[in-house]
């Protein structure tokens, strides 16, 4: 997918001033936070879950070559065949390549963050290969010109109903409904000749267990079992950091995703995934691939953003967030949002790219505190600002600002000297007012809000006059 | 409420915060009034200045190391350290010692005084053992939790449990009160419109809780908030810090 | 291809250097670690395993009946699927052959199920209280389309093959099955989807319905 997130500034405001979307993100601002609350008191010690789950991921990623190593041999000696590829790029070449061979037309795809990173639909489309997607949410973008997700599991959350009634009434040329139901209904209508037709099914993985060579994918609308049973070929296309050593782990990151993503206690699909169909199964592929892509996470092993690569995509750090919550997810500009997204865009798309995800957060740590895997987001972000200022990518009128106010804060004289003139200035803004309407040297603040009037003198003039008092 | 007598308790090292010293003076001292009435001797160093979290959080490491070794120095000779701050003392509490993870000496420095730094309430309540307020307020007082209070410090019972404490103040619970109120330091003014919508709801949070004022523990927040209030025509709702609440007037 | 591989491989080696003592030592603890898998923390076990699970399948909206013998299982699925005013006829998997399913006046096909199948049966490798979920493992008898195709999906689920936890369902995977199935499905109730306005619509793109039947109670 190409990336936008240059643009955020500009893509921030279309959206602030979207009254469809504003009225769309408030619709559902805070309901999965709720569910997932109310879903952990099932867990009887859920920070004894997190800690776990935390170390689950953390060991694979310190022995990542080893585990992958382990994870190939099991898979091929249960009959699939592991395919690596270097960037998205590299993925939907190996793709075509297996469609080519096994005589593909159709596609149907259930949900893959790694197809969106890759632009898959596009590249299969051009080889004259049919995608079909067929997550309901995914599946309306599709129909809706391709547009991109804006949530990582709730694909749609920024549309209404009305817009995919008027959707589907467009391109299925059917009447309108307004009915949710009745629109998944129409939905699987559309869907269910796809399945039963497709050559091929392309999924994402969830986890990739060591233990069985094989991936673990959880849906709860059962495309993920449609798209791995029916079609001849599967493949499963993910990322290399997924692997987790056994099916104990899979057990206890399986007690924590559905509850951070959802807040269910389980999603009503997992489906474990090894090898080909066997002798007598009436179903299941003949042909099943692995395709791991590195797309920029080999590079992050062994690096301070290492515990990014814990990431399970359950999104409950976008749900949590302020930011997100106010401005959605396609402003962010690429496949992955909210505070993941803030981290994960710039460290796999470059970090000149997307200069103000890291910077756009109020570091409130709302993120750090919900991640199942303990990913510490906010250092994250700092850390990305950290390397902005590094590599000079920072407006220099910010640089001189923090170094002007560092070289002050180092020396109480001139501190208190500049503290002294602020307060003054202040206060002759604020000409005897509680609050300072305009103020040329901060307008980004005073777009939005006043500016409080200071007392009439700082703290340490007030402090040092009381002092001299008692001591006269 | 104590028994001991005035100063008895021994020194605890007052670190005022910028922006109190800049903004709001009253904090400062309704922070000594608190602190005396628990029976400290209260010190306020003078060199003081600023904790070094605008750079922090801006990218500038070196800057914010230069400021940590000034806090650490003036500093380590309390046994106690008070912040009327829950973003400044997070930042000594949390972000000091991991700014020297490579330099043993002072990251063991940073450490000693991180274990003894709290926001002031925290201070109040769990290691002075005060339990009634010593100031008078009356009125419905809604408490917004500031971000690194609650999630650094974990500062959420303390300033409820003393705000209870006085007879004549109503404390009523705001919706969505640990959500961020959008202020972020420099995150306010970089992206303003995203700020301002933050605010917005958490305005309309504090109109619908129906509370006369709101109390809280950082001055970031409070500007932010009583900013948006004033901006949009509200003259009344009193934006007050939780010192100056407890110590009353 | 394998250029890939090798450069991925060797990047992450790279970024993670070990001498031969250490690459050694660290392949025994995978080996370890796979061959005695470490079990997290658990929520604590039920005192009634079947009422757990009977409870928690519930809450997933499954619909659930019981049955104290096997015999009865063609009848009580009979009754069910005329209560409900579904089609009395069923696909049932291989396993479940053996059954009298034509004496409880249904329309029977063994095997597995197709595009026109209204009402699938499965029988169930094990089944998880703590969650109410059905494990199918795929083979030959027990074709993994039977609980995904149909609008209707009836388990029947061994009230002796009711455990605890996925940690134990797995246990008994690795003991008791020869070859290892190509799918394991764990079910939770019917097929959902909360996509538009995060409202939940029951029979996504699976069945509509599951129906478990315990038996043996």
């Amino acid at each position: 997918m190409e990336i936008r997130s240059m643009h955020f500034v500009d893509r921030v405001r279309e959206r602030l001033d979207d009254p469809e979307l504003q009225r769309n993100l408030k619709r559902t601002r805070g309901r999965n936070a709720a569910a997932r609350a109310a879903s952990l008191g099932g867990l009887d010690d859920f920070d004894a879950v997190r800690a776990r789950a935390t170390e689950i991921r953390a060991s694979v990623l310190r022995d990542l070559d080893l585990w992958l190593e382990r994870f190939e041999r099991e898979a091929t000696a249960r009959g699939a065949t592991v395919l690596w590829a270097h960037d998205g790029d590299e993925a939907c070449r190996l793709i075509i390549d297996i469609a080519r061979r096994h005589d593909v037309r159709s596609v149907v795809k259930s949900k893959s963050m790694v197809s969106e990173e890759a632009g898959l639909n596009a590249a299969l489309e051009a080889a004259g290969i049919r995608p079909v997607e067929t997550d309901l949410g995914e599946y309306i973008l599709q129909i809706n010109d391709n547009e991109p997700p804006s949530h990582i599991i709730m694909p749609v959350i920024h549309k209404s109903r009305e817009q995919v009634t008027e959707l589907f009434a467009r391109v299925h040329g059917t009447e309108p409904k307004t009915d949710i139901e009745a629109l998944t209904r129409e939905a699987r209508e559309r869907l269910r000749p796809a399945f039963l037709g497709a050559d091929m099914g392309l999924s994402g993985g969830n986890f990739l267990v060591a233990e069985t060579g094989s991936v673990a994918i959880v849906t709860n609308e059962g495309n993920g079992r449609l798209c791995t049973t029916m079609p001849r070929v599967h493949v499963a296309l993910t990322g290399i950091e997924k692997v987790i050593p056994t099916l104990d782990d899979l057990a206890t990151l399986l007690r924590i995703l559905p509850r951070s993503a959802t807040g269910q206690a389980i999603s009503n699909y997992v489906s474990l995934l090894t090898g080909t169909k066997h002798d007598g199964d009436a179903d299941g592929p003949a042909h099943m691939y692995f395709v791991l892509v590195d797309g920029g996470r080999a590079d992050l092993v062994g690096s301070d953003f290492e515990p990014m690569l814990r990431c399970i995509r359950c999104g409950a750090c976008m749900n949590h967030c302020p930011v997100y919550q106010t401005v959605g997810g396609h402003a962010y500009g690429w496949v992955y949002t909210g505070p993941m997204g803030s981290v994960l865009t710039p460290l796999f798309q470059g970090i000149g790219n997307a200069r103000d995800l890291p910077q756009a957060a109020t570091l409130c740590n709302q993120c750090g505190v919900v991640c199942p895997v303990s990913i510490p987001l906010p250092d994250l972000m700092r850390k990305l600002r950290e390397k902005q200022v590094e590599r000079g990518m920072r407006p220099w009128t910010e640089r001189l600002a923090m170094r002007a106010w560092a070289w002050a804060a180092a020396r109480p004289w001139a501190y208190s000297a500049c503290a002294r003139a602020a307060v003054r200035y202040l206060c002759w803004l604020a000409g005897g007012r509680a609050s300072i309407p305009v103020m040329g040297l901060a307008p980004g603040w005073t777009s939005q809000r006043d500016f409080p009037a200071p007392a009439a003198r700082t703290f340490r003039d007030m402090y040092a006059r009381q002092r001299r008092g008692r001591a006269s | 409420m104590t028994s001991a007598p005035p100063g008895g308790r021994g020194e605890v090292g007052l670190f005022v915060t910028c922006l109190v010293d800049l903004m709001r003076p009253s904090v400062a001292f309704s922070s000594i009034r608190l602190l005396e009435a628990a029976g400290y001797t209260v010190v306020v160093p003078e060199a003081q200045t600023c904790c070094g979290q605008p750079g922090y959080n801006a990218g500038d490491t070196r800057s914010a190391r230069t400021l940590a070794r000034k806090v650490i120095r003036e500093f380590e000779r309390f046994d106690h350290v008070v912040v009327p701050s829950g973003s400044c003392a997070g930042m000594v509490r949390v972000h000091f010692p991991e700014l020297f993870v490579d330099d043993p000496a002072w990251h063991a420095r940073a450490g000693a005084l991180a274990a003894r730094t709290y926001e002031l309430t925290q201070f109040l309540v769990d290691i002075a053992g005060m339990t009634q307020a010593p100031g008078g307020f009356s009125g419905s007082v809604a408490y917004h939790d500031s971000c690194a209070g609650l999630r650094e410090m974990g500062v959420k019972r303390q300033p409820r449990l003393l705000i209870d404490s006085m007879p004549d103040v109503r404390r009523v619970e705001l919706r969505e009160c640990e959500e961020c109120c959008g202020f972020g330091g420099l995150f306010s003014v970089k992206y303003p419109d995203i700020s301002g919508a933050i605010v917005q709801r958490k305005c309309e949070h504090i109109h619908a809780s129906g509370a006369y004022a709101v109390a809280l523990g950082d001055l970031g927040c409070m500007m932010n908030i009583e900013g948006r209030l004033r901006r949009t025509g509200d003259g009344l709702t009193q934006v007050i810090h939780v010192a100056e609440l407890l110590a009353g007037e | 291809m394998t250029s890939a591989r090798d450069d991925i491989l060797g990047r992450l080696r790279q970024r993670r250097p070990r001498d031969d003592a250490m690459r050694d030592a660290t392949g025994e603890e995978i080996r370890r670690a796979i061959a005695h898998p470490e079990r997290g923390p658990r929520p604590a076990d039920a005192e009634d395993l079947v009422a757990r699970f009977v409870e928690r399948a519930r809450a997933m909206t499954s619909s659930t009946d019981v049955c104290p013998d096997t015999g009865q299982v063609p009848a009580r699925c009979a009754a069910w699927l005329r209560a409900m005013r579904l089609p009395l006829a069923v696909v049932v998997a291989p396993a479940l052959a053996d059954l009298d399913w034509r004496g409880a006046a249904l329309s029977v096909r063994i095997g597995a199920a197709g595009r026109d199948d209204a009402v699938g049966v499965t029988p169930c490798f094990r089944a998880i209280a703590e969650t109410g979920t059905l494990m199918l493992c795929s083979g030959p008898a027990t074709p993994a389309v039977n609980s995904l195709l149909p609008q209707t999906h009836i388990a029947i689920v061994r009230s002796e093959h009711i455990v605890a936890d996925m940690e134990a369902a797995w246990q008994a995977a690795r003991a008791e099955l020869t070859a290892w199935p190509r799918a394991v499905n764990f079910v939770s109730g019917p097929s959902r989807t909360a996509d538009i306005e995060q409202t939940i619509v029951l029979g996504a793109h699976g069945p509509y319905r599951v129906h478990v039947l315990v038996v043996g109670t």
